[in-house]
């Protein structure tokens, strides 16, 4: 291992991007570090769909509605989004219906996603505290879909294409604000 | 035109770096064209996700720290004074909201684990500190080693080597912003780093990793 400082031939073509030259690699080095990207790849995959749902949420980022946060509990419900393990579950087992809860600020959003005829999804949604609200949901390349809660806060979309989606909810007084779910794959 | 964008590099010239293409990518969503911006969101988004889940954020709440700096990119679209830090920026963002759902997350194990109703049926499973798959999922012998004699290193050496295994040379400014190294000892950090690693390995056999 050459830890003798090299004049950095990188200088010239980086300009104030260069760095310290000490800590040259060696081709060793640089092979270990060529495998190690590849391990930290194979061992942790990025998510397949998460450009795509990052795409879609930088569309959606424009509705000027606050990003609501899913909340993760390692809970003993069945099929709660929460662990990796359930979610891996959920993939071989479509037919368990799976809960989601989003907040922000004092507002809880649950959503129950239960499958529905054709392979579409049924998501039925409460929020809390109970208030009139619209609720807006967002699909890539298809036309919002909108409904309102009724006064306790339950909502429901009975029967939806199987993909990415956002719920944006608003009061229907126009108090609060908009805020919108993360993008989630239904 | 602004300033900043003739302080980029050439968008026609070779050898750009993520670091460059991010900069040009935000320049152009200012100024309109959102084409270099999902470009950046496919290339970029695997260094988001690696900045933090090395932070120890459960994966499905990585997900959404990743999709929410990519929105809070936008949001922040013109607000952000200095375009050619903007991958400095997102990784920066990226593992602050990390630091926030890890402290989250334990908060809610802890007022779980203080609740009197942890009945047999429902016992209370504290999950893994360390939520990364087992070295079990790797297919070749030698990058189970490796991926092993990682982890016996120092957290910091753990989390600068997995991060600049990933990046470009000339991107390692962004990449100490983030994991809070001063940018003039990232190298020989490095350096010293991956000496421990290989003293690690060679105790384990002889490896070729050419």
């Amino acid at each position: 291992m050459d830890l003798t400082p090299e004049p950095n031939k990188d200088d010239e073509a980086v300009g104030d991007l260069s760095f310290d030259p000490k800590g040259m690699l060696d081709a060793e080095d640089g092979a270990l570090l060529t495998r190690l990207a590849h391990v930290v790849e194979e061992i942790d995959p990025v998510p397949s769909d998460l450009v795509e749902r990052s795409l879609f949420a930088i569309t959606l980022a424009g509705l000027e509605a606050d990003l609501m946060e899913a909340v993760y509990l390692d809970a003993p419900l069945a099929g709660v989004r929460g662990a990796a393990a359930a979610a891996r579950a959920d993939d071989t087992a479509p037919a368990e219906a799976k809960t989601i809860t989003f907040t922000h600020d004092s507002l809880t959003v649950m959503i129950s996603l239960s499958p529905a005829a054709g392979g579409k999804v049924r998501i039925d949604g409460w929020a809390a505290p109970a208030a009139g609200l619209d609720v807006e949901l967002h699909r890539p390349g298809v036309d919002v879909v909108t409904t309102a809660s009724d006064e306790d806060g339950r909502f429901s979309f009975d029967s939806v294409e199987r993909g990415r989606a956002s719920l944006v909810v608003r009061r229907t007084d126009g108090g609060g604000g908009a805020v919108s779910t993360p993008v989630i794959e239904l | 035109m602004t300033g900043s964008r003739e302080a980029l590099p050439d968008v026609d010239g070779s050898g750009l770096t993520l670091g460059d293409r991010a900069a040009i990518a935000l320049t152009e969503y200012r100024e309109g064209n959102h084409q270099a911006l999902g470009d950046l969101v496919r290339e970029a988004t695997p260094l988001l996700w690696h900045t933090v889940r090395a932070q120890g954020v459960e994966h499905d709440a990585a997900d959404d720290v990743v999709q929410s700096t990519w929105v809070a990119l936008v949001r922040h679209a013109e607000t952000i004074t200095e375009p050619k830090a903007v991958l400095k920026w997102l990784l920066v963002t990226a593992k602050r909201a990390a630091w926030e759902a890890v402290r989250k997350h334990r908060d809610d194990e802890k007022r779980r684990t203080e609740l009197p109703d942890d009945s047999p049926e429902h016992p209370m499973a504290l999950p893994a500190k360390d939520p990364l798959p087992d070295a079990e999922v790797l297919r070749e012998e030698r990058d189970r080693i490796l991926w092993t004699s990682l982890q016996k290193l120092p957290g910091r050496c753990q989390e600068l080597l997995r991060l600049v295994s990933l990046a470009d040379r000339p991107d390692y400014r962004h990449i100490s912003a983030a994991i809070g190294m001063p940018m003039g000892s990232i190298g020989s950090t490095r350096g010293r780093c991956l000496a421990k690693l290989r003293t690690i390995l060679d105790e384990q056999g002889d490896f070729s990793w050419t």
